[in-house]
């Protein structure tokens, strides 16, 4: 090895403390890169190879001429296969528990052309066993039903009871949505079950399959083809119709991969952006540090070229230290990730791959971020004129009084150490200007965590207990009169019971929007509708409430008329309002205007319940499942409950980002509070030898440090809160209305806890002034 | 090596805050010439070294080192006179504190060598520090560290030795060992020296004095018989 890399070596070596801070920065950078992204392709080739496998449909076509749409499909060129197939929401009994389930129809004894199943347990549907049903996975695991068990089914006829005869997983419901409105679900709220086409039929009600669903050569995307068959089926009447992509679950999973997507990026950057910070202020200190001993290497005849790639190599070493194990670490993640998410998903085909790409290009970025940090201080060092380097070097920053000092005079008159404290900041303006930016750096990160999390809390909060108002759904077997709904109120622990229709419904505006018909008893105490700007809103009786993103969707203002199709009808409707939901984009109306509209009195297929205060609610709920007609209950509480439980996963992600916010926030402040001691090491040692008490200097630098690191905060914060908008913006759509939201506690936490980690990262530079050797300076002096 | 200075001027900044570090100065160095320059702070000595040495560049003039002439060389040409031609011995002896002795040496060695190490031994054993090449600079006394300076110095056995202050962190008897092993080596090595100094007892061990004063040579005389350095006193 060469004497120079020793030096290289050696000098890493005696500012290890700093070093290992932006060596850890890489690697965390990194890691999270390449987990992130590694994770996204993997769960992307998963869902990819799954859909191709499992010939999952390019488009879905439901009501109206469902055969004609089969017929039109088939004869395009591009179009693999057709199924026809029966689908309906039918009320469904697990035990005690009833709910509001859906029946698929499938083949008997072979594999559909379009959608197919993965048996997990049991086997496939046949002929021999006509009355038997293979469950969706999600729901076989609650409620433990294996081949064997059995469910109750409601039909025209009645409750019919169903063999499991099977488990599946499906392309469809990878992620259990019950469409795109309905997006969460709870398995004690929604289920699937896949029978036989004829049994399906039965159980449904009808005569004639409901659904007609195609799949492409090879599956590949065709966007022309799938316009066209979305036309088509706009035309002849189609109530829900859909591409791939738009596919209720597949929407959902979308909005997922998205997440990784995001994380791939934003998060690394931020990090791999402070690493090369706090690279810079340390090299750039070292150059100035080391200004005569590059002296004697020009004097004695060593190439600017030389110098330049000895002082890149402090970039190169920490940048391959760090990117090196957080490219394989990070792999390694991503693998364990992918696994624990498609087993959690039970996506049907789960693919793990090693992608020597994102290796590759994790130890790329981590080198690149740390070469990049260097190649200015390495430039300087290599231009620096030999015989001025040998003068030694000036003190750095120049003397004069603080801009606060000359903005206010008084401050000429604070004790000398103030003073200094107060001159310290401008001395350096780049190391300053370096601390502040790693403070808003970290507080960036920690609220776009934090933020997140706020978010999705205020999300469920607004979903479930501001704008929803019931406790529970019962679902009728058929429609019912809004009498029998008001005489729910008799039962015991019943306060409250309104009438609902729901109904599949079609917008046309300038475009086509399929979304979901709500319509309330007038004055509904069970709904609360906010408009835009947050204010509450009465349900009209002139017109329809529209989800915000219908306003884009269709083009329509206020007041506007929109075409309305549902249950076959067609008329025209006002628009009252737009209203800002959460979940979802659905249309809401009064049972007042609706019925004026059609001009005949509605029925109602379910009703919302409000539990009188004590009610012991299984035992409300029992006497509403057991009265005859009700066909499905569905608890408020238990999709906020099954939400909240996966809250956890948040915690833990914001727990984590927190304490890599806080790991990054000290290295970047320790980086530069450290060069800040060792740029003032000669004075600190000269106020000593003069008699200065060494706590006394210590709170000097502390109370310049912690002025710089507060001047930082209200960057922080803007830029944090600035940087979370963008990121909750980057997954809002139709499915989701992600307004963020972060709580003014969380301003102050996380702003304390910055403050915190500032005042801590002192501490070993504060501690090395207590060790220093006045003597030893003195001799080093000429080294 | 010989040295030619002619109407040689050195200017830092310009117009009426120009400072002429050197004036017009005119000098024939021989070959071989143990020189001594002295001269009070900022009369002009350093830059003089420093122009010599290649690592600073002069105004007008002329400065040729025997047919070389270093005004307006190229920054490759300036590097490789630099790499062969001279050596440095400074004041704060500029050691790599990161480095043994050893290695110091050794740096400069490979320059015009493969592999130094061998020469980089020799010429500290030649300075008498063999038992001290694995020590670190903190580890070895100022004069030891002088000597490593001038070990590395002499480790690309350049004809022309530039010594800045090289006694002027050291006491009385170290420098004057220090001078001693300078003098031994111009006299063995037939290396032009060329030696700063603001202490004039050192003129009296030197073929020649110069002495500076703002930037001109106000005084040029040689030495018929110049003592050794171990009976200098100061």
């Amino acid at each position: 090895m060469t004497p120079l890399r020793h030096k290289l070596l050696r000098d890493i070596r005696a500012q290890r403390a700093q070093f290992i801070a932006v060596i850890v920065t890489i690697f965390l950078g990194v890691t999270l890169f390449a987990a992130s992204y590694d994770s996204y392709q993997n769960l992307a080739a998963s869902y990819e190879s799954t859909f191709t496998e499992f010939r999952f449909a390019n488009v879905t076509m439901a009501g109206g001429d469902v055969a004609g749409f089969a017929e039109i499909a088939r004869q395009q060129p591009g179009v693999e296969s057709v199924e026809l197939r029966t689908v309906g929401d039918v009320p469904l009994q697990v035990g005690d528990l009833k709910l509001l389930g859906r029946v698929v129809g499938m083949p008997l004894d072979t594999q559909p052309a379009v959608n197919q199943l993965r048996i997990t347990e049991g086997a496939y549907l046949t002929a021999n066993e006509p009355g038997t049903a293979l469950v969706e996975e999600h729901m076989a695991d609650h409620f433990s039903l294996a081949p064997g068990g059995t469910f109750e089914v409601l039909s025209p006829s009645g409750w019919q009871t169903v063999t499991v005869g099977g488990v599946a997983s499906s392309p469809e419901y990878i992620w259990p949505a019950r469409d795109r409105q309905e997006l969460i679900t709870s398995p004690d709220n929604f289920g699937v079950a896949f029978v036989g086409e004829s049994l399906a039929q039965e159980i449904v009600g009808t005569d004639r399959p409901t659904e007609a669903i195609v799949y492409y050569v090879d599956g590949e995307d065709d966007q022309a083809l799938t316009e066209l068959l979305l036309a088509e089926a706009a035309a002849g009447g189609a109530t829900v119709s859909f591409a791939r992509d738009d596919q209720p679950s597949n929407a959902a999973l979308s909005e997922d991969l998205k997440g990784f997507e995001e994380l791939a990026v934003f998060f690394p950057m931020l990090f791999l952006a402070a690493a090369a910070m706090a690279t810079y202020v340390m090299i750039g200190r070292l150059v100035h540090a080391q200004r005569p001993q590059i002296g004697v290497l020009l004097a004695n005849g060593f190439t600017r070229r030389q110098v330049l790639g000895h002082y890149l190599g402090y970039g190169v070493i920490p940048g391959l230290i760090g990117a090196i194990p957080g490219a394989v670490a990070g792999v390694v993640l991503a693998r364990i990730i992918t696994g624990f998410y498609t087993e959690m998903l039970s996506v049907p085909s789960t693919l793990i791959r090693f992608y020597p790409t994102t290796l590759l290009a994790g130890v790329v970025f981590g080198l690149v971020a740390s070469v990049l940090a260097v190649i200015s201080p390495a430039l300087l060092a290599s231009r620096i004129a030999p015989a001025e380097a040998m003068r030694g070097s000036a003190p750095a920053g120049g003397g004069r009084a603080s801009i606060l000092e000359r903005i206010v005079p008084r401050l000429r008159r604070l004790p000398v150490p103030w003073r200094m404290a107060l001159r310290g900041i401008e001395r350096n303006p780049r190391r300053t200007l370096f601390t502040v930016l790693g403070v808003v750096l970290s507080l960036t990160l920690v609220l776009v965590s934090w933020g997140m999390l706020d978010t999705i809390v205020n999300l469920m909060d607004k979903q479930f207990v501001q704008i929803q108002q019931e406790d529970a759904t019962v679902h009728f077997a058929g429609p019912v009169g809004t009498g029998d709904v008001l005489a729910l109120e008799e039962i015991p622990g019943v306060a409250a019971a309104e009438s609902v229709l729901q109904s599949p419904v079609v917008l046309v505006g300038d475009d086509r929007y399929e979304s979901l018909l709500t319509t309330f008893d007038s004055g509904t105490a069970m709904h609360r509708f906010f408009g835009e700007d947050g204010k509450e809103l009465p349900l009209p009786d002139d017109g329809l409430f529209l989800g915000n993103a219908m306003k884009d969707i269709l083009g329509v203002e206020e007041g506007d008329a929109v075409q309305l199709s549902v249950s076959g009808y067609t008329t025209e409707a006002r628009v009252a309002g737009f209203i800002n939901e959460p979940l979802g984009t659905a249309a809401y109306a009064s049972r007042d205007y609706v019925e004026a509209v059609v001009g005949t009195a509605l029925p109602a297929t379910s009703a919302l319940i409000r539990y009188d205060e004590g009610a012991v609610v299984g035992d409300v709920r029992a006497e509403l499942v057991d009265l005859e007609g009700v066909a499905a209950f569905e608890d408020a509480n238990a999709l906020y409950d099954t939400a909240q439980k996966f809250m956890i996963f948040f915690y833990v992600f914001v727990g984590v980002m927190l304490l890599f916010g806080g790991a990054m926030a000290f290295a970047l402040i320790f980086s530069a509070m450290s060069v800040n001691i060792a740029e003032r090491t000669r004075e600190v040692a000269t106020l000593l030898a003069v008699g200065t008490e060494r706590r006394q200097i210590s709170r000097m630098i502390t109370a310049e440090n912690m002025m710089v690191a507060l001047f930082g905060i209200p960057l922080g914060l803007g830029f944090g809160y600035l940087a979370a908008k963008q990121a909750m913006a980057s997954f809002e759509s139709d499915l989701f209305a992600f307004d963020l939201y972060i709580r003014p506690s969380t301003f102050v936490i996380s702003a304390l806890a910055i403050l915190v980690v500032a005042l801590l990262s002192q501490w070993p530079g504060l501690r090395a002034i207590g060790h220093l050797d006045i003597a030893k300076i003195v001799k080093e002096r000429s080294l | 090596m010989s040295v030619s200075l002619s109407s040689v001027w050195k200017t830092y900044g310009e117009g009426p805050t120009a400072v002429h570090a050197l004036a017009g100065v005119d000098a024939e160095i021989p070959s071989g010439e143990f020189t001594v320059i002295l001269g009070p702070s900022g009369s002009g000595k350093t830059t003089m070294l420093n122009l010599i040495g290649g690592i600073d560049d002069v105004t007008s003039g002329d400065l040729l080192v025997e047919d070389l002439n270093l005004t307006g060389l190229s920054n490759d040409d300036r590097v490789a006179y630099r790499r062969s031609t001279v050596g440095f011995v400074f004041q704060f002896f500029n050691l790599i504190p990161t480095l043994t002795a050893l290695e110091n040496v050794e740096l400069v060695a490979n320059l015009t060598m493969g592999d130094g190490a061998g020469r980089a031994a020799e010429v500290l054993e030649h300075v008498g520090l063999a038992d001290r090449l694995d020590h670190f600079p903190a580890m070895l006394s100022g004069g030891e560290q002088q000597r490593v300076a001038i070990a590395r110095a002499l480790a690309k056995s350049p004809p022309i030795l530039l010594c800045d202050e090289p006694t002027g962190e050291l006491d009385f008897e170290t420098g004057r060992l220090i001078l001693e092993l300078l003098r031994k080596v111009n006299r063995e090595e037939n290396q032009t020296v060329l030696l700063v100094t603001h202490n004039a007892a050192i003129g009296d061990m030197a073929d020649r004095v110069l002495r500076l004063r703002s930037g001109s040579i106000v005084e040029d005389r040689r030495n018929a018989n110049p003592i050794e350095a171990r009976e200098l006193t100061w």
